[in-house]
């Protein structure tokens, strides 16, 4: 078996029975025991791929393949999967004990009690659980909840956990924490997991690779720090990233990018990183606001409208063609609103878009 | 802080007005049972019996076969509400969490088929038990009320209130449809489930129109049309009349005081948080 392709999706559509296309054309691959995070807005499809893995919604076109196997016509109960739902899913009538030891009592997993019971605790273990085993869903915590709908999820032992935004009802705090747990857990486990959500930073923390979706296809699939450093288009460059990254609007000549207020020599720009060759017109230079920032020979020239306070860094914000643009700038520098002054880019750092978004440079 | 007190004498005060006209005629019968035929129709009203005459009960069941229309009733009253309680079960299971060709269509035409009052239809009922040689038999009386699509609606909205990841979370925990609705889907609506259930009893319980049809036979007959037995053409025997009535009720009263928790419960839904 191939590990580096334990989960494998391949051409994969979803129209829905209202005309929707959901899911267009998509496909990627899974290695085995890694944690991959699928990425995207609300509504770019990516819940309807999970639900298309665990075979709660039959996809229209496309395959999908666990370890090796075509899934697209086995029941979700002979998937070999765990599923932990955004808002759990437990059963309000069962005690703890009762909802992780449930996959146990019925179907192919069915087991004798004391062994189902002897399993459920295991994983109620792993999930810091055991103190809660004779209480209602319903009066846990989130957290709590969180924790047994894992608990559950997992006592089947399952081959590929699917999670859809599990943290997604935590607040702030809690969310922080139990993503770590639920890192280390998988890990100690080491189960493949697939994890949807909607949060960029939990995506870049927990996951070993995150695909990022939109519009029902997959913008990038690739190492998180990439994301930053080489974004596939401006969807992605403008996805990830807070704050978000400033967008110029920019005239390719033969000698130069021309903006309304300034220009860039072409000769500054480094060759090897073209991606092909430019003709002239309009493009859209893109630089994240760390690698845009205050210096005394700065080419361009603005006025600051707002200075925002995010911790050990300050957000310098100006108006630059009309639209809000932003600078990263250090704690300790003594800019107010109002003041101007001149930035300085690394054109090293800067991306450059054709206006139908893909990358060029 | 005086205008609250009003506000509040006043509403008792409604309160109980209410609880009288609504009591009243109830007490009245459980008085008017045990009163002497003179009592039951002097005027003015009397209200409180002189004597209290328990020996009503004893003509009641000497006069008619009260025994065996107790009997009778209570057979068909719980056939048919086991019977349609699952039926309506399974129906609105279907509806709610499966996926299948032509579910819309079904659903229209069973809500369209509500909408056909019973009466409308009795006659052509009639004509099928008579045919099919039910009548004065159990199966005659029981027969058309064996489904029902007003509980397997009611049902549906109590399902459909249950969130439907909850379904996906058995299917993907191996659990088949069977085990779904036994393990999970009854136990999380046992009070809509008891709703349905008291509704469909208290209905059989006091079904006058069918029985009336397809029995003529005194052993077949049911409580409510047994009442009719004490007014003959001698004239009503008022105080037997109210006697019989009072324990045609008693069996529902009974259950509404074992139950009344259940029964609110099933009106006010305890849902898990979020």
């Amino acid at each position: 078996m191939d590990n580096n392709k334990f989960v494998e999706v391949k051409n994969l559509r979803k129209v829905y029975d209202n005309g929707h296309e959901a899911i267009k054309n998509v496909s990627f691959s899974v290695k085995k025991g890694d944690l991959v995070c699928l990425l995207g807005p609300s509504g770019c499809g990516k819940t309807t791929i999970l639900n298309m893995l665990a075979g709660l919604l039959n996809p229209t076109a496309g395959e999908i393949l666990f370890d090796g196997k075509s899934m697209v016509k086995v029941a979700p109960k002979d998937r070999h999967i765990g599923y932990v739902f955004q808002n759990y899913a437990l059963y309000p009538h069962m005690t703890v004990l009762q909802n992780v030891m449930f996959p146990l009592t019925v179907g192919k997993n069915k087991r004798s009690k004391a062994e189902a019971k002897k399993v459920a605790q295991k994983y109620m273990q792993l999930t810091q659980i055991m103190d809660l085993a004779d209480q209602k869903p319903g009066n846990l915590s989130g957290g709590q909840q969180q924790r047994v709908a894992i608990a559950r999820a997992l006592v089947q032992e399952p081959k590929i956990l699917l999670m859809d935004e599990p943290l997604s009802n935590l607040d702030a705090r809690l969310r922080l924490k139990i993503r770590e747990e639920i890192r280390s857990l998988v890990k100690s486990v080491g189960i493949t997991t697939l994890f949807v959500t909607h949060d960029q930073e939990e995506a870049l923390s927990i996951g070993d690779k995150i695909i990022l979706f939109n519009d029902g296809i997959i913008q990038q699939d690739d190492l998180g720090q990439n994301f930053y450093l080489e974004p596939n288009n401006y969807f992605v460059a403008n996805f990830i990233g807070n704050p978000v990254i400033d967008n110029f609007k920019v005239i390719k000549t033969d000698q130069e990018l021309r903006s309304s207020q300034f220009t860039i020599p072409l000769a500054l720009l480094d060759a090897s990183r073209f991606k092909r060759n430019l003709p002239n017109g309009e493009y859209i230079l893109s630089v994240r606001p760390e690698n845009i920032t205050p210096q005394k020979d700065g080419f361009l020239h603005v006025k600051v409208d707002d200075v925002e306070l995010i911790g050990r860094e300050r957000i310098l914000k100006f108006t630059y063609d009309q639209v809000q643009a932003r600078s990263l700038i250090n704690l300790e520098e003594s800019i107010q609103p109002g003041d101007e002054v001149t930035l300085q880019l690394k054109f090293n750092r800067i991306f450059i878009f054709t206006p139908g978004g893909e990358r060029v440079y | 802080m005086k205008r609250i007190r009003f506000g509040v004498l006043i509403s008792y005060l409604i309160l109980f007005i209410f609880a009288i006209i609504t009591v009243f005629p109830f007490v009245y019968m459980i008085l008017g049972g045990l009163m002497s035929f003179q009592e039951t129709t002097s005027i003015p009203p009397t209200l409180i019996p002189h004597h209290f005459e328990w020996n009503n009960y004893a003509k009641v069941f000497a006069r008619a076969p009260f025994a065996r229309y107790f009997f009778n009733t209570i057979l068909t009253a719980s056939v048919t509400t086991l019977v349609s309680l699952f039926n309506s079960l399974l129906g609105a299971f279907a509806m709610v969490n499966l996926r299948f060709k032509g579910k819309g269509l079904v659903q229209m035409i069973l809500l369209s088929l509500l909408m056909v009052p019973g009466e409308a239809i009795i006659f052509t009922n009639y004509n099928t038990i008579a045919k099919m040689g039910l009548l004065n038999t159990y199966i005659g009386l029981v027969l058309p009320f064996l489904t029902s699509i007003f509980y397997m609606y009611y049902l549906q909205s109590y399902f459909g209130s249950i969130s439907t990841t909850i379904y996906k979370a058995a299917m993907i925990d191996g659990a088949s449809d069977w085990d779904y609705i036994w393990k999970i889907l009854v136990p999380m609506s046992k009070s809509g489930l008891f709703t349905v259930g008291l509704l469909s009893f208290i209905s059989g319980w006091n079904s006058f129109l069918w029985p009336l049809l397809v029995t003529n036979e005194d052993t077949m007959r049911l409580l409510n049309n047994g009442l009719s037995s004490f007014a003959s053409d001698a004239g009503s025997e008022t105080q037997l009349q109210l006697a019989a009535a009072t324990l045609t009720v008693l069996p529902v009263l009974v259950l509404y005081f074992i139950f009344r928790k259940q029964i609110i419960k099933g009106v006010v839904r305890n849902d898990l948080k979020g």
